[in-house]
C-alpha cells in the first residue's frame, strides 16, 4: 500500500520527499560527528593527566621546572628511573605486590567458586542466614575496621609478613554472588547426570561446575587482582618493612619522607601503572565486565 | 507388621544419615570462605562496638567508659570537622561522577564506529590506584609547573594555589570524579544498551526528539540502575582516604582530614584516642550498613519488576 501511495505522487512531491530524508540525512551525520568530537574531548580531558606525568618522568630536576614547558621530552632523561629502580625498594614492592595480588586471587577463585557452589545448589541448613549475613557484610570497608583487625593481626603475631595481607582479603564477601549467579544460570541436567552416575559433589564441582563457569572465573579474578593491586588502607596499617611492603604503599612513602623529588615521584607513579596497563591491554573486555558486577549481582 | 515398623526405623536412620552427609558436603563448600568471612569480617565489625566503648590506646591499655565515646564525639573538634569534610566531599564528588558517567554512557552507547577506543580511554584512570592517581594530581596542581596552571598561563590569567585551604577539597572530589567516571560510564553504557529497542521506534514514530526520549524514556527505565549506582557511589565516597593522604596529607589544617583519615591519626597518631576511633568507625559502619540494605532494595524489587 506505501508503494502504491509514493507510486500515485506528483515528481514535485518526490523530490521533496527526498530533500527531506537527504536533510534528515546529514543532521544524522552533524549528531553522529558531533558526539564523535565531545567524547574525543573527553577522553583527551581523561588521559591528558597521564601524559604530562610521563613527560616530567623524563625530564632532570631543571627541565620539569622549565617554562614553557617542552611537551616532547627530547633527548629523553632516564636518570628518573634509574634512581626509582637502585635508590629505592621499589622492584621489591612490586614484586610483593604482584605476589599478594596473585596469592589471594588464586585463593579467592576457589573459596568463593565453592561457596557459590554450595549457595546455589546444595540444601543445606542455615543456608539463608549466611546469605544474608554475607549480602549486609557486602559493602564494609577496611577503613572502618581499622581498630579490631589490627588488633586481631596482631594478636595472632602476623603483622608484617605476607599472611596479613593475603588472610583479611579472603573475607570479602562479593565473589560468592558472583559465582553463585553463574553457576545458578547453568542447566541442572549436567550435574543431575553425574549425580546418576554416582561422580561426587566434588567431582561435580570440579569437572562440571568449573569448566563451565570460566568466563565468570576470569571475570572475578580480575575484579579481585585490580582491588588487591589498588589496595592501600590496610598494607598500609598492617606492614612497615621493605621486605612485604606493597607498591601503594611504598610509593605514598617516597612522598611523605624523604623531600621534594617531582623527578621520582612521577617515575614511580609510571612504573607502578605498567603491570596493571598490560593486564587491561590483554583482558580489556573482563575488565569492562568489572564495572557490571554491580549489575551481575541481581 | 513388626518387619514393616523395622523397615521405617530403618528408613529414618538411612535418611538422617544421608541429610547428615548432604550438610557436611555442603558446609565442606561453604565452610572455608564463610571463616575468613566470619574472623576477618564479621568478627571485627562486633569488635569495633566494643571498642567503641573503651578509653585508652591500641596497645597501651583501655578501660570501659559506656556511651560516653558517643556523648561527646560531638565536641571532639577533629571528629566533627572529619565527619562535614566527608560529607562535603561526597556531595561534590558524586553528583559530578553521576552526571558525568551517564553523559558519556549516552554516548558510547550509540556510537557505531570507534566505540572499543573510547571505552579504553575512558576506562583507564579506573585502574590507577588512588595513591598513583595522587601522586598525578600533585603534577597537575602544582603552583609553578603544574598543567592546571600552565592552562591558566596560556589564557592569560593568574595562577592558583590548587591547594590552599579553600580549594583543597574541590580538587580531591575533582581527582575522585576523574579516577571514577569511566568505572559508572562503562556501567551505564551496558544498561542503555540493555534496554528494550522498541520503546525508542515507538517514541520515534510520535516525534520525540532526543531530550525527550532522554526524560520520559530513559532515566525513568534506569530508574533503579541509578538509585543503584547513587548508593554505591556515595558508600565508596564516604571512604575517601588514600588521596587524601598522599594529595594534602589532610590538610592544608584540617581541611581535607576524612573521617578514615581521622581514624588512622587518631588510631596510630596517639595513644589515647581509640575509643573515639572506634566511635566515628561505628557510626560509619552504621551509615554504610543503612546504605547496603537501601542498595540490596533497589536490586530487590528490580528483580520483583522484572
Amino acid at each position: 500500500m506505501a508503494a502504491q501511495v509514493i507510486g500515485r505522487r506528483s515528481p514535485q512531491d518526490a523530490a521533496a520527499v527526498a530533500e527531506h530524508q537527504r536533510r534528515a540525512q546529514r543532521r544524522g551525520r552533524i549528531i553522529g560527528i558531533g558526539r564523535h568530537l565531545v567524547l574525543a574531548l573527553i577522553c583527551f580531558i581523561l588521559v591528558a593527566p597521564f601524559y604530562y606525568v610521563v613527560l616530567a618522568s623524563l625530564k632532570d630536576s631543571t627541565g620539569i621546572f622549565q617554562y614553557p614547558p617542552k611537551l616532547i621530552p627530547f633527548p629523553p632523561y632516564f636518570g628518573n628511573y634509574e634512581r626509582l629502580l637502585t635508590d629505592t625498594a621499589f622492584p621489591r614492592w612490586m614484586l610483593n605486590t604482584l605476589f599478594v595480588a596473585t596469592s589471594v586471587t588464586v585463593c579467592k577463585i576457589f573459596l568463593d567458586s565453592m561457596a557459590g557452589y554450595a549457595l546455589a545448589k546444595l540444601d543445606i541448613t542455615g543456608k539463608r542466614i549466611v546469605f544474608m549475613l554475607l549480602l549486609l557484610l557486602l559493602m564494609v570497608p577496611f577503613g572502618a575496621l581499622i581498630i579490631p583487625l589490627w588488633t586481631l593481626v596482631y594478636t595472632l603475631g602476623l603483622l608484617n609478613t605476607y599472611w596479613a595481607l593475603i588472610l583479611p582479603a579472603l573475607a570479602n564477601p562479593l565473589g560468592v554472588f558472583l559465582m553463585r549467579q553463574f553457576i545458578l544460570g547453568l542447566p541442572r541436567d549436567l550435574e543431575n547426570a553425574a549425580r546418576l552416575d554416582g561422580v561426587s559433589e566434588f567431582g561435580i564441582y570440579w569437572r562440571i561446575i568449573l569448566p563451565l563457569i570460566k568466563p565468570g572465573l576470569v571475570v572475578l579474578a580480575v575484579i579481585i587482582f585490580t582491588d588487591q593491586f589498588m589496595s592501600f588502607v590496610w598494607p598500609l596499617i598492617s606492614t612497615s618493612s621493605d621486605d612485604v611492603e606493597l607498591v601503594t604503599v611504598g610509593v605514598a612513602a617516597l612522598r611523605s619522607h624523604g623531600g621534594v623529588d617531582y623527578g621520582l615521584w612521577s617515575a614511580s607513579a609510571v612504573m607502578s601503572m605498567i603491570p596493571i596497563g598490560i593486564v587491561f591491554f590483554v583482558l580489556q573486555r573482563q575488565f569492562l565486565a568489572r564495572s557490571l558486577a554491580g549489575a551481575l549481582k541481581q | 507388621m513388626s518387619r514393616m515398623r523395622l523397615a521405617a526405623a530403618e528408613h529414618r536412620r538411612l535418611r538422617l544419615r544421608a541429610r547428615l552427609r548432604r550438610e557436611l558436603i555442603g558446609w565442606a563448600f561453604l565452610g572455608p570462605m564463610f571463616f575468613f568471612f566470619v574472623v576477618f569480617l564479621l568478627i571485627p565489625v562486633l569488635g569495633t562496638g566494643w571498642w567503641s566503648t573503651q578509653f585508652g590506646g591500641l596497645t597501651t591499655g583501655t578501660h570501659y567508659v559506656g556511651l560516653d565515646n558517643f556523648t561527646r564525639l560531638p565536641d571532639v573538634v577533629g571528629a566533627t570537622v572529619a565527619v562535614q569534610n566527608t560529607l562535603l566531599f561526597a556531595l561534590m564528588s558524586v553528583p559530578l561522577i553521576l552526571i558525568g558517567s551517564l553523559l558519556i554512557g549516552l554516548l558510547l552507547a550509540r556510537i557505531s564506529r570507534g566505540g572499543a577506543t573510547y571505552r579504553f580511554l575512558v576506562y583507564f584512570p579506573v585502574l590507577v590506584p588512588p595513591v598513583v592517581a595522587a601522586l598525578i594530581w600533585l603534577f597537575l596542581t602544582n603552583v609553578d609547573f603544574g598543567l592546571f596552571n600552565e592552562v591558566l598561563r596560556a589564557f592569560g590569567a593568574e595562577p592558583v594555589t590548587w591547594l590552599g585551604a579553600s580549594t583543597a577539597l574541590p580538587v580531591l572530589a575533582a581527582l575522585d570524579v576523574w579516577r571514577n567516571v569511566g568505572y559508572w560510564a562503562i556501567f551505564f553504557v551496558a544498561a542503555i544498551i540493555g534496554l528494550p529497542e522498541e520503546l525508542y521506534q515507538a517514541a520515534s514514530l510520535d516525534g520525540a526528539e532526543g531530550f525527550a526520549k532522554l526524560r520520559y524514556i530513559t532515566i525513568p527505565l534506569l530508574r533503579r540502575i541509578l538509585l543503584f549506582a547513587i548508593v554505591v557511589a556515595t558508600i565508596w565516597g564516604l571512604q575517601v582516604f588514600d588521596t587524601a593522604l598522599v594529595l594534602t596529607n589532610g590538610g592544608p589544617g584540617t581541611s581535607t582530614t576524612t573521617i578514615v583519615l581521622r581514624v588512622w591519626q587518631y588510631v596510630f597518631g596517639s595513644n589515647n584516642k581509640v575509643g573515639y576511633a572506634a566511635a566515628i568507625s561505628l557510626v560509619f559502619l552504621v551509615a554504610i550498613l543503612i546504605l547496603t540494605v537501601i542498595q540490596l532494595y533497589a536490586l530487590r524489587s528490580r528483580r520483583g519488576e522484572d
